[in-house]
């Protein structure tokens, strides 16, 4: 490791201008959130002022800490039932549509693929409001509350796996499955044995993709809430930041902060185990995030 | 990659897809005609009935909507539903009737009136107790949205001002209870504002006074806020239809944006004491309940508030009712009697800040015993108010839409 | 008990019209590509999912935009049958956007100018960002996309709120602007200050923004630019007539991608400045939609808001599917 004296004099360095720029809006992005996290230790109940480091808002209030408060920690519940319900619909629905519509000329599904792009840039509110409007309107069996929270996620989501593994199956090509069909596969077969294991590190990435971005959805799932006992973390974050939000606020989004982080990790870690020495998967991060 | 194929339509093609639409048009009209909710308005032959002071009004009880039976038991393994504004019912008094009876109690709560009367109407939330104000009363009762009564799980009502069994709103208080009393004035932070508001002429002025720009709040509610504008150019009819004196608020609150660019929030609670807010409308519960956000190191000595001393500002009370989505109504009944007992409404008081019409609690007690300090006095709610003070009143449809317009042409940020 | 009946009923007419299309659509392919029956039959749940639960709500929007209002609650009365529509809402809202009722006029060209900005400010600083990291982080690279992922797993929320805490009066920076007590500033950031709420839309978009960015510079051959400075180009020339043209698509799509998003947002400006001054279009139907005899209305602004945005949406397709076709 050279010495900042001769980083500065190389003339092959980046440009400087573009890693001040860089590592300032990486501060300036995460900054925040470290100071989130480090009151969420704070002492007292202010969010601003530094009062002396305890944990009493995780477990040591007996009223008011994440353990003890029962609204807070339904919500954190809500947030990860949300989470898991939504991605365990959103995955193998997305993940066959894209498959199917790659597989499948005509206007139907260059149609179905309009709607599923248009899906993935319509604002969410348009979305949430619609849903506010079928729900109370139409005498359906679902009402507010998860019922319709899930309706509305796995539509919004449904685009973010669909659009991952259609990129991944650009890439493979069809000459895989081709071969096993030349070989005697039926297409089902050949799709099972040969397509999907290749597409495992797609579907997983989507997976905890969708997870991470369910359980940090605010606009559908206030619309679509019922009583507070589906309000998840975003929403319960929303109305208290109008009122008056204690340390507790700040520990629950660190627990979620930690959730996820975990969540990503051990995703990562088992999508390079399964892409080991699978070189149409090289790229790392990238590609796990489906960049690639 | 291939292009995707694009057939032209074979003509077989084409008619088979025009008679589907033929077909399927009108089949899909039907069939959501059929799936539509039945006609909501159906109730359009009730004209509406409005209370007001000098026109008391008696509710009806609909032969299907009977109160509940006369000495049942408490619902076993229940969840009593709560919705409330936030921080508006005290965790510890929920504590003692969770304690008392065995139950679980969870709050859910709402920004403002409007939105938790759409939510409770559309049919899919089993609220069991609402806290709303007696402007909602007619829509309610109308809307068959409220179970009457039994008067005989709530004994506690004898520790109430005798005039809530019997106001205005609902004679025979055959479908609420209050819940709190309060005043609508202003409230300022003296280490901002070091100005005596209360000693002009025209303190609602103060408001627009560019003094004070991005230091101003006023509360988010339509009718409270646009009240307040009324009385401030002198009109003592907070309730009134008058075009002209609609377009006058129009015109005033669009001045107050381009003066002194207020917030529109019910934060003033917690913003009033930090100083982050510093001069606001505000209500009298909420100027109490200050005391209990002060920073580290201040007093509540810089708190102040300001109401006409001879009651003739904005008074109002808010009320319990029992809704008829919820499933526990014995048990609510019960939640209503607990939160009139002296002991829950001192505990509720403490941690709400708004006065409970509890006839033990004397005015003069009130800072004697602690609960309200020396300066803030003028927060503290008299029963003489109520007999000079200008109430805020459910509003006929029409007037009711247009004093939405002008709040919303107001919230839209103007011109 | 009758209605559920004849609504189970319809579903029963319903479901074979659309399957038989779907059949009359597969058909023609089925001699050309093998076993292709797999496709349609892979595709069709999704197929059905996006159409009851994203198509057929917009039906529903259009139904309460042309239908009645309750006379005493004014509730929404949606209103199925087109030719009984009633266009007073629509006319109403949109009769009130310019001229001397125009009270949304206002609100929506501010929402214009807001993403505009933010749009552009999330281009200038995402660009260089992404630039930097897909080719000149060299051993960096892992770990500087992680940090930049990181966004995505954070509560927008909780970033949100903790610039309000940094933005208050006392806050940290007003302090840091005092310099230690040098000045004594006390701007009032949270009080409906068009600068915080732009920045605050570029705070929470821009992460939005430089993944695309940076997977299309990433894609970029690195030949082609070398072969521009060997030809005797400055950096700047090779990057201003090389490297731009040929990410533009990637750049037209990023930026597609975060502003129509922003489009209804309305949690930025009531988190960051709770007033009237600095109103979106997000605001204006956050307000309407529960509030008794607007609902309607609301629904008028929402299919405003898409037709504006329709065209950018369609541009993005066409954008992504010739990228598609291109790769």
């Amino acid at each position: 490791m050279r010495g900042p004296v001769a980083w500065w004099n190389d003339p092959w360095r980046p440009p400087r201008i573009l890693v001040a720029v860089t590592f300032g809006y990486l501060a300036w992005s995460l900054i925040p959130v470290l100071i989130a996290v480090i009151f969420s230790f704070n002492d007292g109940r202010s969010r601003t002022v530094w009062q002396g480091f305890s944990t009493r808002w995780y477990f040591g209030d007996p009223v008011k800490s994440v353990w003890h408060d029962a609204a807070l920690h339904t919500a954190l519940l809500q947030t990860l039932k949300l989470g898991v319900i939504t991605t365990l619909i959103t995955v193998p629905l997305g993940v066959m549509f894209a498959i199917g519509i790659d597989r499948w000329r005509g206007r139907l599904p260059a149609g179905a693929n309009l709607l599923m792009l248009v899906s993935f840039v319509l604002p969410e509110v348009l979305l949430a409001v619609a849903l506010l409007f079928v729900v109370t309107s139409l005498p359906l069996p679902i009402k507010l509350g998860t019922e319709a929270q899930v309706l509305g996620l796995v539509t919004f989501q449904i685009a973010y796996p669909a659009v991952l593994v259609r990129a991944r199956l650009a890439t493979i090509g069809t000459q895989y499955e081709e071969a096993a069909m030349d070989l005697g596969a039926s297409p089902l077969a050949a799709l099972r044995r040969v397509t999907l294991p290749m597409l495992l590190p797609a579907i997983f990435a989507s997976t905890v993709l969708v997870f991470a971005d369910v359980i940090d959805d605010f606009v559908l799932v206030r619309y679509l809430s019922g009583n507070s006992s589906t309000e998840p973390v975003s929403v319960k974050i929303y109305n208290t930041a109008r009122a008056a939000p204690t340390p507790a606020l700040n520990a629950l989004a660190t627990l979620l902060l930690f959730a996820a982080l975990l969540a990503i990790t051990v995703g990562y870690l088992v999508y390079r185990r399964m892409t080991r020495g699978d070189n149409t998967a090289a790229g790392g991060i990238a590609a796990f995030a489906g960049e690639a | 990659m291939a292009v995707p194929n694009r057939p032209s339509p074979s003509r077989r093609q084409f008619l088979l897809r025009a008679a589907l639409l033929a077909g399927g048009t009108p089949a899909l009209m039907a069939f959501l005609d059929a799936c539509a909710k039945g006609d909501q308005g159906s109730s359009s032959a009730v004209s509406m009935k409005v209370a007001a002071p000098d026109k008391p009004v008696t509710w009806d009880i609909a032969k299907d909507n009977e109160p509940i039976a006369d000495g049942l038991g408490p619902e076993k393994a229940a969840t009593l539903q709560l919705y409330t504004y936030a921080d508006y019912v005290s965790p510890d008094a929920i504590k003692s009737f969770q304690d008392k009876y065995g139950t679980t109690v969870q709050v859910s709560t709402f920004n403002d009136t409007d939105e938790a009367i759409t939510k409770i109407r559309a049919g899919s939330v089993d609220y069991d107790v609402f806290f709303p104000s007696y402007d909602q009363i007619g829509k309610l009762v109308n809307g068959s949205l409220l179970r009457p009564l039994n008067h005989s799980y709530i004994p506690n009502i004898k520790n109430v001002w005798p005039v809530f069994t019997n106001p205005f709103y609902d004679q025979q208080w055959r479908y609420t209870t209050p819940y709190t009393v309060y005043t609508t004035g202003i409230g300022w932070n003296n280490t901002v504002v070091p100005a005596d508001i209360g000693a002009l002429a025209n303190p609602y002025e103060s408001l627009w006074d560019p003094a004070y720009k991005n230091k101003t709040a006023v509360i988010d509610d339509w009718h409270t806020a646009m009240s307040m504008v009324l009385l401030k150019l002198g009109i003592t009819d907070v309730n009134t239809s008058s075009a002209a004196d609609l377009k006058m608020v129009g015109e005033q609150l669009t001045a107050l944006v381009a003066a002194t660019s207020p917030k529109v929030t019910i934060t003033m609670y917690t913003d009033v004491p930090t100083g982050q807010i510093g001069l606001t409308q505000m209500w009298s519960g909420d100027i109490i309940n200050a005391q209990n956000y002060l920073p580290e190191g201040a007093t509540a000595e810089v708190l102040r508030y300001w109401f006409p001393t001879d009651g003739k500002g904005l008074v109002d009370n808010d009320l319990m009712v029992i809704l008829r989505g919820g499933k526990n109504p014995v048990l609510s009944h019960m939640f209503i009697n607990h939160m009139l007992e002296t002991e829950s409404a001192k505990q509720n008081f403490k941690q709400i800040g708004y006065q409970p019409p509890q006839v033990s609690m004397s005015p003069d007690s009130l800072v004697a015993d602690g609960f309200v300090a020396e300066n803030l006095k003028t927060a503290i709610v008299r029963p003489e108010y109520y007999d000079v003070g200008y109430r805020i009143l459910e509003l006929e449809p029409d007037n009711d839409a247009a004093w939405h317009n002008v709040w919303r042409a107001f919230k839209a940020g103007g011109s | 008990m009758a209605q559920r009946l004849a609504c189970l009923q319809g579903w029963g007419i319903l479901t074979p019209v659309v399957l038989t299309e779907v059949a009359a659509q597969a058909k023609p392919q089925s001699k050309r590509a093998r076993g292709s029956a797999l496709g349609p039959a892979l595709a069709v749940p999704g197929i059905i999912w996006l159409l009851l639960f994203f198509l057929a709500p917009l039906y529903v929007v259009l139904a309460i935009v042309f239908g009645r209002t309750d006379p005493i609650f004014r509730t929404a009365v949606p209103v199925w049958n087109p030719l009984q529509w009633n266009p007073s809402q629509v006319n109403y809202v949109l009769s009130r956007i310019v001229g001397d009722n125009g009270i949304f006029g206002p609100a929506l060209l501010r929402t214009a100018i807001y993403v505009l900005l933010a749009g552009l400010l999330c281009l200038l600083l995402a660009f260089p960002v992404a630039y930097y990291v897909a080719r000149l982080s060299g051993r960096w690279k892992g770990l500087l996309l992680a940090a930049l992922i990181a966004p995505f797993w954070i509560s927008y929320m909780m970033r949100m709120l903790a610039w309000v805490n940094l933005l208050q009066d006392d806050g940290l920076v007003n302090r840091l602007f005092s310099l230690g007590g040098f000045f004594d500033v006390r701007t009032h950031w949270l009080t409906g200050q068009p600068v915080v709420v732009v920045l605050g839309l570029v705070y929470g978009y821009v992460a939005y923004m430089i993944l695309p960015l940076y997977a299309g510079l990433d894609r970029l051959p690195q030949s082609t630019l070398e072969a521009a400075r060997d030809l005797g180009a400055s950096r700047f020339a090779s990057f201003w007539r090389v490297t731009l043209p040929m990410c533009r698509p990637t750049i037209v799509a990023a930026v597609l991608l975060t502003c129509l998003p922003m489009l209804g947002d309305y949690f930025t400006s009531d988190m960051l400045s709770a007033s009237p001054k600095t109103a979106m279009v997000g605001n204006l139907i956050n307000d309407s939609v529960q509030s008794p005899g607007q609902t309607g209305q609301a629904g008028a602004l929402v299919m405003l808001v898409l037709l504006v945005a329709v065209v950018p949406m369609f541009y993005y397709v066409r954008v992504t599917a010739r990228g598609d076709a291109a790769s």
